[in-house]
């Protein structure tokens, strides 16, 4: 069998512990450690597994493992690079995550835990089989099980009516995306030469013999595989309902929806454009309208994260921004693949290396958010503030993460963020449009950096201060504190050492796309080590290299320290001074909404009926469908038959009703007036 | 690499042991424009030496916050090293490039808008969240300036640009640039009219109301470096004229060139009453799309 059992090993842990956590009926903590226990076991296969891909190549196994010979679909099992670091992905977040939620279920008392993790062990099951298989059959198979299993977390809270309108929302459309995709497939399946197959080779094949004779239908096809991906990932205008949905979930569940499941709808556009689309004036079309949709969300998304107070919403916000760099990055490779190799596999590689970074500090931000949650009982980030005095630890993971997806160095955002911005600045000479997107980039950039610093200046710095009350005043449990460590280290190792996620992300690409078409690493981000600098072949353009900067910070700060020390000051600790006037907490605080008024109303308006705040419609509601007057009337049995019947009857008997007034005498002067009409009717009547 | 360390220590000894003697001079100018006899021009270094004796006032149980202002001042000295200073070449240009400078120099604001709010004092509050919003605005002009650069010479590099426009000359774009640059320079520095996030006479100093001792000096040094490296950058990327090659007569001239600068921010300042914030906002995102013009004319090459 060789390592793939590895694999097996691992999905079938997963299973199993899906399986086994519903005897735990009524037990929570058992429940809860039992669902962990299978999941480590699991993560680590699977990071075994990446590591072994990533060091001595890609994996396949030699024959399917389930054929089914009607319709030409088998479930062929293969680990390629790209595969191998979604799994890195994988194995890393549903550890954090499962362990995060030990204690955060917690919580939920009146929920059962049934409902909870064995659907997020499915999840990460399904997901790791989407990532795994080569047959586009099974891949929508284990898609649709992705969908359904996070469908089911959305919906944990019962009495969250909020929550169940938008699992509704997501529910319906995440389906109508899967028909996409489906319809997609089938469209290429039936062009299959005549054994027709699911395979991705030979889908690949057929859609290039459509790219050639029939380009109308492959953008088509094209067009359905886009919108069935970018709305799972959430890129607007199709992510609309992700804003509702994520805060909806439990913290851990939001924060694996973030680290993988989004991820997905990237990895499936990776996957279809760049390995199923050969290489060909589609390509050169697609790739724009990729990073112009990418564009878009970075801009709306991340605008209307600024004006949001609700910390999960603020971070739901951000994904779709962030989900808009990554999609940038991705449409410019795909765009540059027919024109210039080089500078191609570099923007690919920016888009999938801001993939990798996301998942660590975006999943960070949603357990921050689940921490501050878990001890405040509250996401409003107006009712919170001065964290960091009773959760240093919490409040230092935050700061790393919220400066990660800020792209401050020396975190990782800030690598990520630099390939993708030269990428399109230099790609962008021969096609201004890559300038102008990648000019939005860095100003959105600045708005991510507004929008973190509003979290952290309002939940963790200033006065401690929690509306409901803070329950117990210290930091989150022990395995709380893990998952967000662990997340933000990881943040920190690949902004100082950015060279090393680059070569596996380099090996991922240069594995999906054509043999010998991407240059080396060594050619393309310089040997270095830590750091790179990005060569096309036309001499260096950028560079950064961590090594250099932190020595220099290391020596500076050193110096600094010295230099704060040198007066010898005293040093007393005081209180803020407030002009000494009793005060309460509220009157000084600084909250939430106060922050960046004057910008945030450049950035709202009204349109129509819809309010606009930063972009982004204040009520989103999906418009509804309305039946054409006249076709409405003719269904309308009712209102033509049954009511104008009935009230005719009425009228009739009503008139009839006025005759019986009651009085004998009105009675004996109809009947001698009908007397009189009768006998003169008698008397007309012509005699015979 | 003597060269290299040579450059770091002259650009060291420019962006913080000259930086106080600069803001002396601009000091001395101001009091001129106001008809005053104005300081000593090395008054700023005495007042480094007697803020740093002078008790330091901490707030109560906040981890990191005693950290905050030393990271400002590391991150400013930091980014003074990815700046070419006279020498045409920034010492660390081979390890970062003219985008990790743009973000250094973020990191800058950002310790101390996490220093401010580390204070609890609202003021403070008012303060960083004014100097976010200048940021997002300035930051693109300074952005697109270097763009535009980056665009005319292929590379973020700052030696590649200095190189480039060295030797082929001015052109339509890079005078936008320029142009831009130096109408966002006085906010980048936090002179008048862009200081509101200061705004002494308003909210009594905003960022830095509860700093004191040391940690004030190391915050106000960080202030005057700041404004040595933003005209360093000035003058080097986009008037990179004259150069002689000779490094003893380049550092000179590029000092000398420095210092007309900050006397030129200085009269602006003095003369010049404070916008409020919504004003500078729309004002910098006017000056926004005047520099997209560079970057048009930077695609078709003029």
């Amino acid at each position: 069998m060789g390592p793939v059992v590895f694999l097996f090993i691992g999905f079938l842990l997963l299973v199993a512990g899906a399986v086994l956590v519903l005897a735990t009926h009524r037990m929570r903590r058992v429940c809860s450690w039992l669902s962990f226990s299978f999941v480590l076991p699991a993560a680590g296969c699977f990071l075994y597994l990446a590591i072994r891909v990533f060091t001595q190549g890609s994996i396949a196994m030699p024959a399917p493992l389930l054929v089914l010979p009607g319709i030409g679909a088998s479930l062929t099992v293969s680990i390629d690079p790209l595969s191998a670091l979604l799994l890195l992905i994988v194995a890393i977040i549903s550890t954090c995550t499962t362990l995060f939620s030990v204690k955060y279920t917690l919580r939920y008392q009146g929920e059962s835990l049934l409902r909870y993790y064995p659907f997020l062990l499915l999840l990460f099951a399904s997901i790791v089989g989407v990532v795994c298989t080569r047959d586009m059959l099974f891949f929508i198979a284990f898609w649709e099980i992705m969908t359904l299993t996070s469908y089911a977390l959305v919906v944990f809270e019962r009495g969250n009516t909020v929550g169940l309108k938008a699992g509704f929302t997501y529910f319906l459309v995440t389906h109508i995306a899967t028909a996409c995709l489906i319809i997609a497939a089938i469209m290429l399946y039936i062009r299959t030469p005549a054994p027709h197959s699911f395979a991705f080779e030979s889908l690949s094949a057929s859609l290039g013999t459509l790219v050639a004779a029939h380009p109308g239908l492959a953008h088509l096809i094209l067009a359905l595989f886009f919108i069935g991906f970018i709305t799972k990932a959430g890129v607007l205008p199709f992510g609309f309902w992700l804003p509702d949905t994520y805060p909806a979930a439990p913290s851990g569940a939001s924060a694996a929806f973030a680290g993988t499941m989004t991820k997905l709808g990237v990895y499936g556009v990776v996957r279809v454009f760049c390995e199923i689309l050969p290489i060909s004036h589609h390509s050169y079309v697609w790739g724009q309208v990729i990073a112009a949709m990418g564009a878009l969300s970075i801009f709306v998304g991340t605008l209307s994260a600024l004006v949001q107070d609700d910390s999960k919403r603020l971070m739901s916000f951000h994904v779709i921004g962030q989900i808009g760099y990554m999609l940038l990055g991705i449409g410019l490779g795909v765009f540059l693949l027919p024109i210039n190799p080089p500078l191609a596999t570099i923007a690919l590689i920016s888009g999938v290396f801001h993939l990798l970074n996301h998942t660590m500090y975006k999943s960070c931000l949603f357990l921050n958010a689940g921490s501050i949650l878990y001890r405040t009982g509250t996401r409003d980030l107006n009712k919170v503030g001065g964290l960091l005095r009773i959760m240093p630890f919490t409040g230092a993971t935050a700061i790393i993460a919220s400066l990660s997806i800020a792209g401050l160095p020396p975190f990782s955002g800030f690598s990520s963020k630099l390939l993708i911005f030269e990428a399109s600045i230099i790609g962008g000479a021969g096609s201004p449009l890559f300038i102008v997107l990648g000019l939005v980039a860095i100003f959105i950039s600045a708005v991510t950096l507004a929008s973190f610093l509003k979290f952290l200046n309002t939940a963790f710095f200033g006065k401690l201060y929690a509306e409901g009350g803070i329950g117990d005043p210290k930091d989150v449990p022990l395995s709380m504190k893990i998952p967000q460590g662990v997340l933000a280290f990881l943040c920190i190792l690949f902004g100082v050492v950015p060279l090393l996620p680059i070569r596996m992300i380099h090996s991922a690409i240069s594995s999906i796309l054509p043999a010998n078409y991407s240059p080396g690493a060594g050619s393309l981000f310089g040997t270095s080590m830590p750091g790179f600098s990005l060569d096309q072949g036309q001499g260096v353009f950028g560079t950064w290299n961590p090594l250099w900067a932190l020595i220099a910070i290391a020596i500076l700060f050193a110096f600094g320290f010295l230099i704060s020390r040198a007066g010898v000051a005293r040093k007393r600790e005081a209180e803020t001074w407030y002009g000494g006037r009793d005060h309460e907490v509220e009157h000084v605080r600084y909250p939430s909404h106060s922050f960046y008024i004057p910008f945030k109303q450049l950035f709202s308006f009204t349109l129509g009926n819809t309010k606009f705040e930063g972009m982004y419609p204040k009520s989103f509601g999906l418009p509804k469908l309305a039946v054409p007057g006249g076709l409405k009337a003719v269904l309308d049995i009712d209102r033509w038959l049954y009511y104008p019947f009935v009230s005719g009857f009425m009228r009739l008997s009503r008139r009839f009703s006025r005759f019986h007034v009651g009085i004998p005498q009105v009675y004996v002067l109809w009947i001698i007036m009908g007397v009189i009409a009768c006998i003169i009717v008698l008397f007309l009547l012509p005699a015979n | 690499m003597r060269f290299v360390i040579g450059i770091s220590i002259l650009n060291l000894f420019v962006a913080l042991v000259l930086s106080p003697l600069f803001e002396g001079l601009a000091r001395k100018l101001k009091a001129l424009v106001h008809s005053r006899i104005g300081p000593p021009v090395i008054q700023p270094y005495y007042d480094l030496l007697k803020l740093a004796g002078k008790e330091d006032l901490q707030p109560k149980d906040m981890p990191f916050a005693r950290f905050l202002p030393g990271i400002c001042f590391v991150t400013v000295a930091v980014a003074a090293l990815f700046v070419p200073m006279g020498t045409g070449r920034a010492p660390l240009g081979t390890a970062g490039d003219s985008m990790f400078f743009v973000y250094i120099v973020t990191l800058v604001a950002v310790s101390m808008i996490m220093t401010a709010a580390a204070s609890e004092n609202p003021f403070a509050y008012i303060g960083a969240s004014r100097e976010v919003m200048l940021q997002l605005t300035v930051e693109p002009v300074m952005v697109i300036a270097l763009v535009t650069a980056a665009l005319n010479a292929r590379s973020f590099g700052f030696g590649d640009m200095v190189d480039w426009y060295y030797f082929s000359g001015p052109s339509i774009s890079m005078i936008i640039a320029t142009i831009s640059v130096f109408l966002a320079l006085q906010a980048q520095v936090g002179k008048l009219p862009f200081d509101m996030a200061e705004a002494e006479t308003e909210i009594a100093g905003g960022l830095f109301i509860e700093q004191s001792g040391p940690k004030y000096a190391l915050l106000r040094w960080t202030m005057m470096a700041k404004q040595v490296i933003f005209a360093s950058l000035f003058v080097q990327v986009f008037i990179p004229w004259p150069r002689t090659g000779n490094l003893a007569w380049d550092v000179p001239i590029h000092l000398a060139k420095v210092l007309v600068l900050v006397a030129i921010i200085s009269v602006i300042d003095s003369v010049n009453p404070r916008l409020r914030i919504d004003q500078a906002v729309r004002y910098y995102l006017i000056l926004v799309f005047f520099s997209l013009a560079g970057i048009a004319f930077a695609v078709i090459g003029a």
